[in-house]
């Protein structure tokens, strides 16, 4: 008896994987036939790779502490500093590499702190909807919407004071209602589905319903969104450093790098230019490759 | 139709944007307008404004008794000559007579009285200057006017460069009784003063576009010397942005810039044809200013430790070159600096030294020292970097932050909400150290952007309070530079650096005549006045 159940369980399991791995295989032949989805992966994880090996891979890492070195100040883009050097004289590649470090900081903290809690008032919303339950979470999710998202940033780290944490908690609590209500729409047709009402009828309690069977549903949709939000989430970081209410010096924050390099334009240029198409190349991946997946998985919806 | 007539609007915007930015140079091709950036705000009130641009607005609108004289102490203006009693209470002045404000009214001894009282009454700007120190003004006939004082003022007649003279009938004309902030005066007209004038400058306002520019046009009645090429309008803009000055001024419609650009800008300017750059030491100083109020701060030790590992010789050769190496409190072009002062170097050891005496000694990672640094002045940010590598080696943990220039005058109101450090261009207000040392360190200054110290040293108020009712110069001078030796112990600020004011101009087409010694009193410098425009070459370079 035992070893014929462990005969089966075995089978299944090994059926399981290769059903799972031929999945994950037409997955990336979708994925891969866009090049571009691509070249977005490549880009993210390079970026990724730059920033955690940034002591090892920076010319020089002591460049993102407070070091100056005023015999070698605004130097233009050459073989000794590939990008050129700052107004004190630090290696601004050095301090790109490590503002990397920073923006995906931003991204992951504000995504981590913010896509939970906006995925379980949604997916609680969308499976009351249209009770009461519904109004006040969707209500108080408009609210946050209202507010022009950086504004309502601004106002926040501008009464409190203005370094990382407090930018990432006024990201945060800008960001939460998006998750809300891209769940919520989906959570709110799922709820109709006869998988759910079986359950129902089966005696399973809620959060069995909302977990177990309604968000495996949305986990791909949210997937894309969390892959196109570190994009959108690394701007807005960058947009509050740029008007000075985020990171603070010495931190490298490429926000801050291309505010404070504007001063010196057109003929500093490099202050400005190297953070700028830094910002403009972390983002872009993020999107390339959140197209992507979205594509991969929408097929795989219909 | 439809479609073709979105499309001719759509053109029609593209084009007349085309014409703004492409067409305007050609409308003022052949003005005689010389214009010059300054950083913004601006006021234009005699009894608001004293910061660098308005006090510049105010030279040009106004004038004042006296004139500050580069060779000397004052030089008779409005006033032809002054009698002083022996016991130094009574001033009488001999006002000229053939004066005239803008409106073309006659200027009397009745409006410097005038002046005088609104100045008091609305008690902004320079007034604190006087307060406290005049009895009574007497006008004995139109062109005589007694001053008697409470007791003896030293620099009485250098502080008259701050008193302008206003017309009395113009602005009783235009009070506002609504209000009744003033009482009979009503807002004693406030509200006109703001965009308009009274005075009898050499240039009058045409148009005040607060938040942006201040358009005057040159006064032909004049009573006193010009350049026979003063040009015919002059416009103050309010901006101080980099690219767009040295786009303007290549294309000849910037003739001067403000003095804030950074030394790399400063130097491309320079390259452009017919740009040379001018200056002068203009007695303002760089200070970084130590709250004395908070830890760890409040310890005299920790104070010099910073004073020791500043780097003054990258300061005044790498981040403001031009300027000098300051040597205390007073800088080095203001009657009564003191050249005997002890003079802090960098010195690691010494810092080490310091810091051990302090009481805070190894306890210093629990006390992190803010530093703000306005963002107007982008070099002061590179100024902060280097103190905070600096002081890392010794130990001490300090933390830059970006403070946009209003914050920080609010800030400044309080001693809890007072920054640790905060490095801030001052300059006298009256040519003269008392006036340095008054509003940088005497007790009645605190909560004000020129002292962030918070000094509050009794022995140093009574001193400064004793210089100023000196008579005699060189007693006054003595008690200066004893003033500047406690400070210098007491070491509440980092004397970092003699501010040199740099302007960069089209030297081909300006005549801009520069005195051998500098007037140590804003605005005076920049007497457009004396300012030659050659309009024709100008047009032929445009």
């Amino acid at each position: 008896m035992n070893s014929k159940k462990t005969e089966i369980s075995a089978d299944y399991k090994k059926k399981n994987w290769l059903r799972r791995k031929e999945t994950l295989q037409r997955a990336w032949y979708k994925f891969s036939a866009n090049i571009l989805s691509v070249v977005g992966l490549i880009i993210v994880i390079a970026v990724i790779l730059l920033a955690v090996f940034a002591p090892w891979v920076a010319p020089h890492p002591d460049h993102a502490g407070a070091v100056v070195d005023f015999t070698a100040t605004m130097q233009s883009p050459g073989a000794g500093n590939l990008m050129g050097t700052d107004g004190v004289g630090r290696d601004l590649l050095s301090r790109i590499i490590f503002g990397f470090r920073f923006s995906l900081m931003m991204g992951l903290v504000v995504i981590g702190l913010a896509a939970p809690p906006g995925i379980i008032l949604g997916l609680i919303a969308g499976y009351y909807q249209g009770t009461k339950i519904d109004t006040a979470i969707m209500r108080f999710a408009d609210i946050f919407l209202a507010v022009p998202p950086l504004i309502l940033a601004m106002s926040i780290t501008s009464v409190l004071s203005p370094n990382i944490f407090n930018a990432m908690l006024a990201v945060t609590l800008m960001w939460w209602p998006w998750y809300t209500r891209l769940v919520y729409g989906l959570a709110s047709s799922l709820q109709n589905e006869y998988f759910v009402q079986s359950a129902e009828v089966m005696g399973a309690s809620t959060p069995h319903i909302l977990f177990k069977e309604i968000l495996p549903n949305c986990i791909s949709a949210i997937f894309t969104k969390i892959t196109l939000d570190m994009g959108f989430v690394i701007i807005i970081g960058a947009s509050l450093s740029f008007v000075g209410l985020g990171a603070q010096p010495p931190t490298p924050d490429l926000g801050t790098m291309v505010a404070d390099g504007a001063k010196y334009m057109p003929d500093q240029w490099w202050l400005t230019i190297f953070p700028a198409l830094a910002i403009v190349f972390v983002v872009l991946g993020f999107n390339l490759l959140g197209d992507g997946l979205r594509d991969v998985l929408a097929v795989e919806e219909v | 139709m439809i479609m073709f007539s979105k499309k001719f609007i759509g053109l029609l915007l593209v084009f007349s944007l085309l014409m703004l930015i492409v067409g305007s140079p050609a409308i003022m091709a052949e003005d005689s307008r010389l214009r010059a950036t300054f950083s913004w705000p601006t006021e234009i009130d005699p009894a608001v404004g004293s910061d660098y641009s308005s006090s510049t607005a105010l030279t040009n609108l106004y004038d004042t008794l006296v004139y500050p004289d580069p060779d000397g102490p004052m030089k008779p203006h409005l006033a032809r000559n002054w009698e002083i009693s022996d016991d130094n209470l009574s001033y009488i002045f001999y006002l000229e007579e053939d004066v005239k404000f803008h409106d073309g009214s006659k200027f009397t001894a009745q409006d410097v009285k005038f002046s005088f009282e609104r100045l008091m009454a609305v008690g902004e700007g320079f007034a604190y200057i006087f307060e406290g120190r005049i009895d009574e003004i007497n006008v004995i006939d139109d062109y005589t006017i007694e001053f008697t004082l409470e007791e003896p003022f030293g620099p009485f007649l250098s502080t008259l460069t701050r008193l302008y003279i206003v017309s009395k009938n113009q602005v009783m004309d235009n009070i506002n009784h609504d209000a009744d902030t003033y009482g009979e005066y009503g807002d004693y007209g406030r509200d006109w003063l703001m965009v308009n004038d009274a005075g009898t400058g050499a240039y009058q306002v045409v148009e005040f576009d607060v938040g942006h520019r201040l358009l005057m046009e040159r006064f032909d009645e004049y009573f006193a010397e010009m350049h026979p090429q003063a040009p015919g309008e002059f416009e103050m803009i309010g901006t101080t942005e980099a690219v767009t000055i040295r786009t303007e001024m290549n294309r000849r419609d910037l003739d001067i810039s403000d003095m804030w650009q950074t030394s790399q800008a400063f130097a491309s300017l320079k390259e452009i044809e017919g740009i040379e750059l001018v200056g002068w030491p203009d007695g303002g100083q760089l200070y970084l200013m130590l709250n004395t109020t908070a830890p760890p701060l409040d310890c005299v030790h920790v104070r010099r430790a910073l004073a020791y590992v500043f780097d003054y010789d990258v300061a005044i050769n790498q981040i403001f070159p031009g300027s000098q190496r300051a040597r205390g409190p007073v800088a080095q072009v203001i009657p009564g600096w003191n050249p005997d002062l002890y003079r802090f170097e960098k010195n690691y050891e010494r810092a080490q030294e310091e810091l051990q005496q302090s009481e805070y000694h190894g306890q210093f990672s629990d006390y992190p020292i803010e530093y703000a640094w306005t963002d107007e002045v982008p070099d002061l940010e590179r100024l902060a970097l280097m103190l905070q590598a600096e002081a890392s080696v010794v130990g001490l943990n300090l933390e830059i932050v970006r403070t946009p220039w209003m914050s920080m005058i609010d800030q400044a109101a309080q001693p809890e909400t007072t920054p640790h450090i905060a490095s801030v261009f001052v300059n006298p207000h009256y040519p003269e150290a008392g006036s340095i040392l008054e509003s940088k360190y005497h007790s009645s200054t605190t909560g004000t952007w020129e002292q962030m110290e918070w000094l509050q040293n009794e022995e140093i108020d009574n001193m400064i309070e004793d210089a100023l009712k000196t008579v005699d110069l060189e007693a006054r001078v003595d008690i200066y530079q004893e003033i500047q030796e406690i400070i210098v112990e007491l070491s509440p600020s980092i004397f970092a650096l003699d501010n040199f004011e740099q302007h960069a101009y089209q030297a081909e087409y300006i005549d801009w005549p520069q005195p051998d010694n500098p007037i140590p009193a804003i605005g005076y410098n920049f007497d457009v006045r004396f300012i030659g425009l050659d309009t024709e070459l100008r047009a032929e370079m445009r």
